[in-house]
């Protein structure tokens, strides 16, 4: 659809020209994410501070467009695909960083993305904890809208643990800065309100996170298992020791043998299950508990076990790991990577079960799962071009949800609900708990100008008005 | 009913290569600069997939977007999902060259056949030498001034390598077909009497065939995939009877290995293709060259896209250096494109010039008086930018400097 063409010029005398798009081209290649659903952009918008976000939230406003905030695209949820023709906010020239060594905090623009803020602070000692698979490339922003998380948020926890204050721009452009250097703010705690909100509440424009000392030893290593039930009984007794390892993942033989194809790091492609451990801290302390977890999974049939010799190799490791959602484009052009949340102690059931809906609903299936805390991430592998087979695989990613559920697990991990799961959100909250988080959205937001039909499914207010929601949003 | 007009097209199983990850997007120099997708390696994918599916027209905004790409390939060497991006863009500005015949013609005119003719380069050749004498520069337009600020001293009177046959008395390990190339020969003459003086010091024979030409590779980048294919094609038959084809040029080595997308017989020389960096790194490795003692001097390495991404040549000629007696220091972790990208710099002077500033600051912050690059755009982009404080050279010419005054110096200890 064309741009209201005096929407688009208001823009532009905010921003000036280089700071707003609106042809066709850029309407379509903002139209999506890197998730599976498409949405419909009027104008994209990229604003430098709070200021400029501030007008763009009111020009938008004004001319009555929702506003959705997009930082690279790297989210898999549809948080920054508009349900609805939307004003696109992309924050990735508010990437400012200013450190604070002393106190170990840093405020950073939310489009920062994210290794580059620890790369930035190596030379300091520091690092940003939350390192979701994507971190080469997603932004702060992202993360403070997703909560998310990442394979070492097992020890470290996820971005809320990490974020001590957030600037933001309400729906009547004001800018707010909630939180503070304080680890307890007084008063109401909105900071943990506004990260996870996944951009309903406000756009983000500055955050300050906390910094995290680089652990003075690390170890890092593979372990092979033959049997998958194998690989998750030594998940379950590595946690039931008392060790807390930094990270513990697993990945199956599907998925290890396309990643394999990328990295070339010599990976075990022949197991059913590879285990990425890894411990840090004191080296008396890492040495130890390096030898429980190899213990461990010696006992239960452990085919290989690879310790990282330096760093190069320990990286290489994590490059394999982390790449796992993109690799698969080797198999089938598209992919629908999944995020629920189950007991860990369930692990082996819920992958039989997973192993089963796919082989009912004839598709290939690959796992890539942060053991340690029973996060799955099982990729559905298909072709978007023949007909029906999205239909197949939405029907099989929530099966895999109500199955996650039945096991006591929830909805998501780490991506968000986006336009994903809100239809999915009534399976673990009632329509009690659904309205209270509908009145908090609006004490910030009350017309839904962001992100509206994202999060919360329609009805979810028990006095609903009425308002438009999402058409064509899937699930 | 497709759009697209060429044969090289990108194809629909080459663009659902692409799962749309936006693992390549912190990797693109465009995409580093502006924060936009559409400048991006993905967002450029997507924009050929909504042509190619008709979503989109191919417009001037299409070709806009294409050509804003630099096909430094750095996104191809991050990405899990194997794309070809190279490739693919190749075929991109194919189709943007057949639908706008008219736009951009002079730069594929040059590309795709004034290259190839020596007389033609030796006729710029000459005019740049001219202006480099008597200080014309200025009056060049100001996408050239930057080039010609970078170029090695040019010499008045033409010469070539070509016909070359040397170290084929005592041997050889191989013979090898050097790429004359189009402007490497005129302008960069120290680069290949190095190369073939340190090759043959390894044992090779060096050939360079007499009726070789241009590689083609900024044919095929600029959209002139048809000369780029017919260039490819006389250089199958030049090299037909070596067992090894060396550039020293990254950007022409890259391109020689991805000989199997621009004519059919194309695999086979590929298959033969090698970096010069890559060959005298493993003559050094295997022995058959030596490794100097330290100089106790610094010099810095910048990696070629060509070179890093698009062929992930990474350690040789970090070795290369060392061997000469250096300590390499490292200038981009990111290993981000310079700006000079083939005509690039000609073309969107601005960009490239943001880059070139860039790459120019990390040298400066390594405070070395040496930068090794194996790319004579890189070359030219550096020196340019760099002024006249830090030296830039090709690391064989570096090594061999190193080869010829050890043996001096063991000349004048024995005399």
């Amino acid at each position: 659809m064309p741009a209201a063409a005096n929407l688009v010029e208001d823009l532009r005398r905010a921003l000036g020209a280089e700071g707003v798009r609106a042809e066709p081209l850029d309407q379509r290649l903002f139209s999506k994410d890197a998730g599976v659903t498409r949405g419909e952009v009027v104008a994209v918008t990229f604003p430098r501070n709070a200021v400029q976000v501030s007008q763009v939230v009111l020009i938008a406003a004004r001319h009555g467009y929702p506003i959705v905030a997009r930082g690279a695209g790297t989210g898999l949820a549809g948080g920054a695909v508009p349900s609805q023709p939307a004003v696109l906010i992309v924050t990735t020239r508010m990437d400012d960083v200013v450190v604070d060594e002393a106190n170990r905090t840093a405020w950073v623009g939310p489009g920062v993305i994210n290794l580059d803020l620890s790369r930035r602070t190596a030379s300091l000692g520091l690092h940003f904890a939350p390192d979701p698979s994507s971190q080469a490339a997603c932004t702060l922003g992202g993360n403070v809208a997703c909560n998310s998380g990442g394979p070492h948020c097992l020890a470290e926890g996820s971005t809320v643990n990490h974020v001590l204050a957030v600037e933001f721009v309400d729906a009547r452009g004001q800018i707010l800065t909630v939180g503070g250097t304080a680890p307890d703010p007084a008063g109401l705690d909105v900071r943990s309100v506004v990260v996870g909100s996944e951009g309903t509440l406000g756009v983000v424009t500055r955050i300050l996170v906390k910094l995290t000392p680089n652990p003075p030893a690390v170890k890092t290593m593979l372990l092979a298992f033959s049997k998958v039930s194998d690989a998750a009984a030594t998940v379950s007794e590595v946690i039931a020791s008392g060790i807390v390892p930094a990270a513990l993942e697993m990945m199956d033989q599907p998925m290890v043998r396309a990643v394999e194809n990328f990295v070339h790091a010599d990976l075990p492609v022949a197991a059913a299950a590879v285990l990425l451990a890894e411990v840090n801290g004191h080296v008396a302390a890492v040495d130890a508990e390096a030898d429980v977890i190899i213990s461990v999974g010696r006992r239960h049939g452990a085919t290989e076990v690879r310790l990282a010799a330096d760093e190069r190799e320990r990286l290489l490791m994590w490059k394999a790991r982390k790449s796992a959602f993109g690799a698969i484009a080797q198999i089938a052009p598209d992919y629908y990577l999944h995020d629920t949340v189950i007991p860990r102690n369930r692990l082996v059931e819920a992958l039989e079960e997973i192993y089963a809906i796919a082989r009912r609903k004839d598709l290939l299936v690959m796992n890539v799962i942060h053991a340690g805390d029973g996060n799955l991430h099982p990729q559905l592998v298909f072709d978007g071009s023949v007909p029906g087979q999205l239909e197949i695989v939405k029907s099989a990613a929530v099966e895999i949800v109500e199955m996650s559920i039945r096991l006591g697990g929830t909805l998501s991990g780490e991506h968000g609900i986006g336009l994903e799961k809100r239809d999915l959100m009534s399976l673990v909250f009632s329509a009690v708990d659904l309205d209270a988080q509908a009145r908090l959205r609006e004490a910030f937001d009350q017309d839904h100008r962001f992100n509206p039909g994202t999060v919360l499914p329609a009805g979810s207010r028990c006095f609903d008005f009425g308002r438009s929601v999402a058409e064509g949003a899937w699930v | 009913m497709t759009v697209w007009q060429t044969k090289w097209a990108p194809t629909p199983r080459e663009l659902a290569a692409c799962v749309e990850c936006g693992l390549c997007l912190p990797h693109c120099p465009t995409f580093r600069l502006t924060g936009d997708e559409t400048a991006s390696p993905r967002g450029r994918l997507n924009a050929m997939s909504a042509v190619a599916a008709g979503t989109l027209p191919l417009d001037s905004a299409f070709a806009e977007v294409m050509e804003f790409c630099l096909q430094c390939r750095a996104c191809e060497a991050a990405c899990p999902s194997l794309v070809r991006f190279g490739r693919v863009m190749e075929g991109a500005r194919a189709e943007v060259a057949a639908a706008f015949p008219r736009e951009g013609r002079l730069g594929r005119r040059v590309a795709g056949h004034w290259l190839e003719s020596p007389r033609a380069v030796g006729v710029a050749t000459f005019g740049a030498a001219l202006a480099q004498r008597i200080g014309g520069r200025h009056w060049f337009p100001r996408r050239l001034r930057v080039g010609l600020t970078g170029l090695r001293r040019l010499p008045l009177r033409r010469r070539s390598i070509r016909g070359r046959d040397v170290g084929a008395g005592s041997d050889p390990v191989a013979t090898v077909g050097l790429l004359a190339g189009c402007v490497m020969d005129p302008w960069f003459a120290a680069v290949h009497e190095e190369t073939i003086g340190v090759l043959v010091s390894a044992g090779y024979r060096v050939v360079v065939p007499d009726d070789q030409t241009c590689c083609g590779a900024l044919a095929a980048h600029d959209g002139a995939a048809d000369d780029a294919a017919r260039l490819a094609a006389t250089n199958v038959q030049a090299f037909a009877g070596v067992d090894l084809v060396v550039a020293n040029a990254a950007g022409c080595s890259a391109h020689l290995a991805g000989y199997g997308h621009v004519v059919e017989a194309g695999t086979e020389l590929a298959s033969r293709a090698i970096d010069a960096t890559v060959l005298v790194a493993r003559a050094i490795g295997a022995g058959r060259l030596p490794q100097l003692p330290s100089n106790g001097r610094r010099a810095a390495i910048q990696d070629p896209c060509h070179l890093r991404h698009a062929q992930r040549v990474v350690d040789e000629p970090r070795s290369i250096l060392r061997a000469a007696g250096f300590e390499v220091v490292e200038i981009d972790p990111d290993g981000l494109c310079c700006g000079a990208a083939g005509t690039y710099s000609v073309v969107r002077p601005d960009t490239s010039f943001e880059l070139g500033e860039r790459k120019a600051a990390q040298v400066r912050a390594a405070a070395v008086d040496l930068v090794a690059s194996a790319n004579p755009g890189c070359e030219i982009q550096l020196r340019a930018h760099l002024g006249s404080g830090v030296r830039v050279a090709h690391p064989i010419e570096i090594y061999a400097e190193a080869l010829h005054s050890a043996r001096d110096h063991d000349l004048a200890g024995s005399g």
